[in-house]
């Protein structure tokens, strides 16, 4: 395989107006779409009205403790309940064994991507891979702390967390692995007995034949080994579920938070056994997701079960230490990369090495997979060689977590990039002018396969640059040197994927007082759907906003529906909701027709309402509707093409040298979001998905010890998160290059911020030290990583320092 | 078990508590208020922040007993019917939430710097001043700008 600039689009891919009968759209006819309105959700959060997932409560309900276990790898022996069971209060403490006699089974994750276009993830010899079954409680051994191993059910939270503590395991303790390069050591313990070498997925992609004939030929090559740390989502409301079961009807309901409740509905039902009729999950307002709460998690299971055993309603809500111990992890990513430059700065070749940590079992391959497929950037290189690994360690399981596997390798490529600008001499922003992707290279297929729609990346950086200031860079560090600071700036350019699963319905019903509903499957949690899909449908069917109701959340409601992650939701769900008005609009042309007696192309429409062109005889939406015989249609539209959001994103630091305190002092982005529906909203995401880089690169680490296998970062007092005094304002704007793949031209804009910020921050770092002798740091950069590198240069004599 | 009474948004409401009943989860579990929330269990986070005789405090952090007799002010308290407060307004106007799950003790925290500091508020005041509440959502940039406009310092960019 070779990148190939101008590449055809496949079979499918361009959006074809006529295939889905909506038409072109318009954009003048835009009039809500495109307006930073402000948000339909904000009324009732903001005055406490909000329904989160702890807010439920049912009258005699039981609460739920989990037992967990301290050791991060240990057989599970003989579990004594006795001391617990005889405790006031407490009604049933449950095992793994008792689920399996129960006849439970383990979460079908399903982790690995299946969409046409995601970068294809198999075993060492070529089959599906092994992923370990996630049972909700394990029976053989537990495989990282934190596994529950039993359930505790009484009439109190203190009394269940009391008796949990008296459940007493007969463990056995085994040796664990934590860091993924040495859990693909010969010697390291192995998690599975189906997978010996604990790698459970290894492939090649790419060019190797052309890429080491590139690299021989080449006038520089730049190195690099990586690595992107683990971090966890930290959503600010832990997660929650409260089941509720009607004997009467064998009906269960779960009231629990999620990234989608259809698939919950889905995947849990088929681990009770139960038909998915008997299931109804409600996933109400939801205190933050990006990535953490897409997949299942064992515990909305174990309450579903309790209460059903038990007959009464259980719930359980994660404290924040069982957040940071068994919230679904992130990133985790070992690469070494390099890349062969010829005389004139020319990118020719590119070589990655990734291994992925999924943790003890594998619910998501989906960063791996992300992240392989854009190893090479925003940059035309022409062949790479690239080979990935999953390897199971004695961890949290790792999922996708905000910009799902781009911020790694954008970090990697462009650590590779500035490497290749000292090595080469050349000014680091011309290299990556020379290397940049032409507007008119686009669609353009890189050398691992992916096919970039559209953009105009070196127009990005000139925009982000004059945003930035950056031509008064120079009386900026000369600034903060009078006054004993160190700059700093780092530039990095992005380009990401979005994909997501390809199935989304749209129902759209216009009631008799001409208000609309819109049924939809994604499921926000903050980013401002009731609002942005209304302003969609409103403009689609020519209506005020303020007439849209959109209904998520209820899975009695909503039947199909993929979910929000990935920068899925608007793209999906505006090009089914774009198609279903579009359908809505020929229903009611054609009944408009009959009420007026008229041919249906004798009808003009505007501003809901027909009128039969020249005269003022007219009928509106609501008009045809009735109660008994309701104006209404529905809608399923699967789409795979994926789309590139891109953009580049500028840091600055001042570094004090003395106390090695790092502060950021600017940051400016643009981020190509294709057409952006609510700038206010899109704004907002782009200034929380930079918080959550800069906080990895920074602060965050999900610290283990690799001695005992503790977790070391257990509470919001050993974890560090971006705090409203170390964050600065933020320079953002966006840029709309329409995608030519769906109706609204929609790319992403919910982890752009996010995807370039590990990359920003650390290249910042080390322009402001490299004139020190500093030539590498690891993230997080905190003060004492500062002043070890400051105190490593210092030590190291000049003339042996690496390059 | 015993028997406590709190003023809670000017009305006297009673709930049984034992001795290690926490302020939050009198309110919460006791009284149904949940609109104040419950974030971590180690004093980080604010979101659990509310008014107690005038000051803002945590309530995850307090014992209900501690708050017989006291007057407290939650993020119910704050609209006068439909009209929201003007830092309920400026939250929304300024998108300065997202999920909303911080919002309640961000806004409670925002009202007691606002009382103390009046018109000399300037965004790092403000950014001192709410270093105890966390958000995850917003990047805290337009938080910043809400607590700002409804102190009547307008926005700084
Ligand atoms: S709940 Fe986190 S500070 Fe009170
Ligand atoms: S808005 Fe989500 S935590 Fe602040």
């Amino acid at each position: 395989m070779t990148a190939q600039r101008q590449a055809p689009l496949p079979d499918g891919w361009a959006y074809d107006a006529s295939t889905v009968d909506a038409g072109v759209l318009n954009a003048e006819l835009f009039s809500e779409i495109g307006k930073p309105l402000r948000r339909r959700e904000d009324h009732r959060l903001v005055t406490g009205k909000g329904r989160f997932s702890d807010d439920f409560s049912i009258e005699g309900q039981l609460f739920a403790a989990m037992v967990r276990s301290p050791y991060a790898h240990a057989r599970i022996g003989a579990i004594d309940k006795a001391e617990a069971e005889a405790l006031p209060g407490v009604v049933a403490v449950l095992t793994g064994q008792d689920a399996l006699d129960d006849g439970l089974t383990a979460i079908n994750h399903s982790p690995v991507p299946s969409t046409r276009f995601d970068v294809r993830l198999t075993a060492p010899d070529g089959s599906p891979p092994f992923i370990g079954p996630h049972l909700l409680l394990p029976v053989d051994k537990a495989r990282h702390v934190g596994e529950a191993v039993a359930i505790v059910v009484a009439e109190s939270r203190a009394a269940a967390l009391d008796a949990a503590e008296m459940v007493d395991v007969a463990w056995e303790e085994l040796p664990h692995v934590i860091d993924s390069l040495d859990a693909i050591k010969e010697d390291a313990p192995t998690l599975w007995d189906e997978v010996p070498g604990n790698t459970f997925v290894d492939c090649e992609h790419g060019n190797p034949e052309a890429t080491k004939a590139a690299f021989e030929e080449a006038a520089t090559v730049v190195r690099a080994k990586l690595h992107i740390n683990r971090v966890t989502a930290v959503t600010m409301e832990p997660r929650a579920a409260l089941a509720d079961y009607d004997a009467e009807t064998g009906r269960s309901t779960l009231y629990a938070g999620s990234g989608g409740a259809v698939r919950q509905k889905r995947e849990l039902s088929a681990v009770l056994g139960i038909p998915q009729d008997d299931l109804r999950v409600l996933s109400y307002d939801v205190g933050g997701n990006f990535g953490a709460r897409n997949r299942v998690y064992v515990e909305f299971g174990l309450v579903l079960w309790a209460s059903r055993r038990l007959q009464r309603p259980v719930k359980y809500t994660a404290s924040r230490s069982e957040a940071f111990l068994t919230d679904y992890q992130g990133r985790d990513l070992h690469t070494e990369v390099a890349l062969a430059l010829d005389a004139d700065g020319k990118f020719l070749a590119m070589t990655a090495d990734n291994v992925s940590n999924v943790g003890a079992r594998c619910v998501s391959l989906s960063p791996l997979s992300k992240g392989a497929g854009l190893i090479t950037g925003s940059y035309h290189i022409p062949v790479a060689h690239l080979r990935t690994r999953a390897v199971f360690t004695n961890t949290m399981c790792t999922q996708a977590y905000r910009s799902s596997g781009r911020p790694e390798v954008t970090y990697a490529i462009e650590r590779l990039v500035d490497l290749a600008a000292i090595e080469t001499g050349i000014d680091p922003i011309e290299l990556r002018r020379r290397n940049l992707l032409a507007p008119q290279d686009l669609p353009y297929r890189n050398a691992v396969g992916s096919l970039y729609d559209s953009g105009e990346y070196e127009a990005n950086m000139d925009r982000a640059m004059a945003l930035f200031e950056w031509d008064d860079v120079g009386r900026r560090r000369a600034d903060a040197k009078a006054r004993g600071k160190i700059l700093g700036v780092g530039l990095a350019n992005y380009v990401e994927s979005s994909i997501g699963t390809p199935k989304e319905r749209a129902e759209i019903t216009v009631a008799p007082d001409g208000a609309v509903e819109v049924v939809i499957g994604t499921q926000p949690s903050g980013q401002g759907h009731e609002t942005s899909f209304g302003q969609v449908v409103a403009d689609m069917l020519q209506i005020p906003a303020a007439d849209v109701t959109i209904v998520l959340g209820d899975t009695d409601r909503v039947s199909v529906g993929g979910g929000s992650h990935s920068g899925r939701s608007m793209r999906h769900a505006g090009t089914v909701m774009v198609m279903a008005s579009a359908d809505l609009l020929r229903v009611a042309r054609d009944l408009a027709a009959e009420r007026l007696d008229l041919a249906p192309d004798a009808l003009d429409y505007a501003d809901g309402t027909f009128t039969a062109r020249g005269t003022n005889r007219s009928v509106t939406l609501a008009d045809l509707s009735s109660e008994q015989n309701p104006l209404s249609v529905a809608r399923t539209n699967e789409m795979h093409a994926p789309v590139f959001p891109n953009g580049t994103a500028i840091c600055e630091v001042e570094i004090d040298p003395v106390t090695c305190q790092i502060a950021i002092t600017r940051y400016a982005s643009v981020d190509d979001v294709g057409r952006c529906i609510n700038p206010l909203i899109v704004h907002g995401q782009s200034h929380g998905g930079i918080a959550q880089g800069v906080g990895q690169a920074m602060w965050e680490d999900c610290a283990i010890d690799p001695e005992s296998g503790q977790p070391l970062a257990g509470s919001l007092m050993d974890y560090g998160l971006p705090r409203i005094d170390t964050m600065p304002f933020f320079d953002v704007e966006i840029s709309e290059v329409l995608s030519p793949t769906n109706p609204l031209g929609i790319k992403a804009g919910g982890e752009g911020g996010t995807t370039p910020a590990l990359a920003t921050v650390t290249l910042a770092v080390l322009d402001a030290l490299r004139p020190l002798g500093v030539t590498d740091i690891a993230m997080p950069i905190t003060p004492q990583r500062i002043w070890q590198a400051l105190d490593t240069a210092a030590a190291t004599p000049k003339e042996k320092a690496p390059a | 078990m015993r028997q406590l009474a709190i003023t809670v948004n000017g009305e006297v409401r009673t709930a049984d508590v034992e001795d290690r009943t926490l302020l939050v989860e009198f309110l919460r579990e006791g009284l149904g208020l949940t609109g104040t929330h419950v974030g971590c269990d180690t004093t980080q986070c604010g979101a659990c922040t509310v008014i107690m005789d005038g000051q803002a405090v945590k309530s995850c952090t307090v014992l209900a007993v501690m708050a017989e007799g006291a007057e407290v002010r939650t993020i119910e308290g704050l609209a006068d019917g439909d009209r929201l407060h003007p830092l309920q307004d400026a939250f929304s106007r300024h998108h300065a939430l997202q999920c909303g799950f911080c919002t309640p003790g961000m806004i409670m925290a925002s009202l007691d710097v606002i009382e103390r500091h009046g018109a000399d508020l300037d965004a790092q005041t403000v950014r001192h001043e709410l270093e105890g509440n966390l958000c995850r959502c917003t990047g805290y940039h337009n938080i910043v700008k809400a607590v700002l406009d409804a102190a009547g310092r307008g926005s700084p960019r």
